[in-house]
């Protein structure tokens, strides 16, 4: 069995993933991709140390489930905004999408 | 020695995450977006935890990719693609930059001050039993709010994306 620290450094690399979407990418769509993989990461780190601790603690797998239950209705959420400002505005650029601004 | 499923998993992860954000077609983006969770879902059984994975699997691959191919089609122009447009290099590598900062601070943080773990038992599996009485009992709220809170992100994703239907005759009466 590999080492908890494996995990940890899984799920690390998966947020580094995720935030460099985050800073680099202009498509709303990309966004929200990148916000469910950073929640993935989150996870993963739930569940391995919940599996790692002796006895293994069923609280990780609890806080999970309702994270993805959570993440899934933020995403939907976020994917009727992107269509409303689609439909406003003609585009999901998020760089565009700036008629607030002072 | 790590784990050759181990290695596996976390390469299809990392790879398809990777190809899900650069991936020139959104499309392709939300399929290997998909790939990812799948592999994430495998990680889980490899800690034990299959309940977690047929969730994870029915939810994220089932529910959320098919709802975002469902917003890029809704959204699509120009013969089924978004013109997207290059983002400027400087952007990318500073992306890249900060990324990598962060994830080596919280991966040196998280191993530097998790508490060393006593040897967790070889083979474990979750037992569901145990999950679901929590879940029934001391966590029981926690399900209640989650009921209400998918309720209304339905009514407000409704509302949200509801096109108001013009007034055809102003003849009919009310």
């Amino acid at each position: 069995m590999e080492p908890l620290s494996s995990y940890i450094i899984l799920s690390s690399a998966l947020l580094g993933v995720g935030i460099y979407g985050l800073v680099s990418k202009r498509n709303a769509i990309r966004l929200l991709i990148s916000v469910e993989l950073i929640v993935n990461a989150a996870n993963i780190n739930f569940v391995a140390f919940a599996r790692y601790s002796n006895p293994p603690i069923l609280t990780g797998w609890n806080v999970v489930f309702y994270s993805i239950a959570a993440a899934a209705m933020e995403a939907t959420v976020g994917l009727a905004l992107i269509l409303v400002a689609f439909r406003l505005n003609g585009t999901i650029d998020v760089r565009k999408l700036n008629r607030l601004r002072g | 020695m790590p784990d050759i499923a181990f290695l596996a998993l976390s390469g299809l992860v990392i790879a398809s995450a990777v190809f899900a954000l650069e991936a020139r077609e959104l499309i392709y983006g939300a399929v290997g977006l998909g790939l990812s969770l799948i592999g994430i879902a495998g990680l889980f059984i490899l800690l034990g935890a299959e309940y977690l994975a047929m969730f994870q699997i029915a939810v994220y691959v089932g529910a959320v990719v098919v709802l975002i191919l469902f917003t890029i089609m809704l959204v699509e122009r120009e013969r089924g693609r978004i013109v997207e447009e290059e983002e400027p290099v400087r952007l990318g590598r500073a992306g890249i930059y900060v990324a990598g900062l962060v994830a080596l601070a919280v991966a040196a943080a998280v191993i530097l001050l998790a508490p060393v773990s006593p040897e967790a038992p070889e083979f474990y599996r979750a037992p569901l039993q145990e999950l679901g009485r929590s879940m029934a009992s001391s966590y029981s709220v926690a399900l209640v709010i989650l009921g209400l809170l998918i309720g209304a992100t339905v009514v407000g994703g409704l509302t949200l994306v509801k096109i108001e239907q013009k007034e055809k005759t102003s003849g009919t009466a009310q």
